[in-house]
């Protein structure tokens, strides 16, 4: 998603220069939920408040008709052997998928000691604990000011 | 042979005890608590609605997360999507979607409004720094819980091992990669079910 929100803004209709564009994605991140919340930031430095609500609107329409559409006709039919056959691929596949990005996010930030202790030490936590996840968010940001 | 049934009426039994305002409050957290990247909100999903509250089976998790990378759109917010439908219909796809990022749009905005740029603040980048190495020990231990639930027989662990391969080493597009997945997964399983 991310090379055509270039293409639009930045390239074709120069709403945004690539620094800001750069800001948004770096805001993206910073901010919790998804990525998809720099599209705010970038609705407000078009249009202001107005903006930002029209952008955030157009960016989930799409998605919650394409997506409760899908659900409801998935739902329907999930207990026909079709559904639930080529489902049980997909979701083995979904966890093969995932593994794949935990490799790649991986390989970026374990850059030293440090960053691996926080990697194994959220994922022991996760993994083998009932603490909240906000915790250990919260405790590594605290790590991270206090040691980077 | 009846290929098709009608839609299951337990979903609708259990479903009825949660409600309204009780997705919008534990989304509104998720929503409001998951920094560091897309994938820090998939592991507060499993959390607060798989563990804590049970409201959705791993089953159903899997088959969000499957939907959500399926469809067009944010592949995380498309799975709170569909999670928002599985228990309240539209209202509920709705409401989840306005709730998860409720928090993180108002920021978004507050800040643009500052005009605070993220990039040269040396304190906020060492505190992302923590906060994204956090993230991939989540996203690795939800992976880990879910191939313990899910993976059940060597030809599932197949299906996992090919779409790493073919992700982390082919780096084929993810989207062909869960069509041909769901393709396969219908002839390899599909035969093994008794007729």
């Amino acid at each position: 998603m991310l090379p055509m929100l270039q293409e639009e803004f930045v390239q074709k209709y120069h709403w945004l220069t690539n620094q800001e564009f750069l800001d948004a994605i770096a805001l993206g991140q910073i901010t919790p939920g998804p990525l998809t919340v720099m599209n705010a930031f970038i609705g407000y430095k078009v249009s202001g408040l107005v903006g930002a609500i029209l952008a955030m609107i157009s960016s989930y329409l799409p998605s919650i008709i394409i997506v409760t559409l899908f659900a409801k006709f998935y739902y329907a039919y999930k207990d026909s052997p079709f559904v639930d056959s080529s489902f049980k691929g997909i979701k083995a596949a979904v966890i093969g998928l995932l593994a794949a990005v935990v490799i790649t996010l991986g390989r970026e930030s374990a850059v030293d000691i440090s960053t691996i202790l926080i990697i194994v030490g959220s994922f022991g936590i996760i993994a083998f604990s009932r603490l909240d996840p906000t915790f250990v968010i919260i405790g590594a940001g605290v790590a991270g000011m206090l040691f980077f | 042979m009846n290929l098709i049934s009608p839609e299951s009426k337990t979903n609708k039994d259990t479903m009825g005890n949660i409600q309204l305002k009780d997705i919008c409050r534990v989304f509104f957290k998720i929503g409001a608590f998951s920094f560091g990247g897309v994938y820090s909100m998939l592991c507060f999903i499993e959390r607060e609605l798989v563990e804590k509250r049970k409201w959705l089976s791993n089953e159903d998790f899997m088959e969000s997360v499957a939907i959500g990378q399926m469809t067009p759109g944010a592949p995380i917010v498309n799975t709170g999507i569909c999670i928002g439908y599985k228990l309240k219909k539209l209202r509920g796809a709705l409401f989840v979607t306005f709730f998860q990022s409720v928090t993180g749009v108002s920021l978004s905005i507050l800040l643009a409004y500052f005009y605070i740029s993220a990039q040269g603040n040396y304190i906020l980048k060492s505190t992302m720094k923590g906060v994204s190495c956090a993230v991939v020990g989540l996203l690795a231990a939800i992976v880990y819980k879910m191939a313990r639930k899910t993976i059940k027989s060597p030809t599932l662990a197949l299906f996992v091992i090919a779409s790493f391969l073919a992700l982390f080493i082919f780096k084929i597009n993810a989207i062909y990669i869960i069509i041909l997945s769901g393709a396969i997964g219908f002839f390899v399983f599909n035969k093994m079910k008794p007729i």
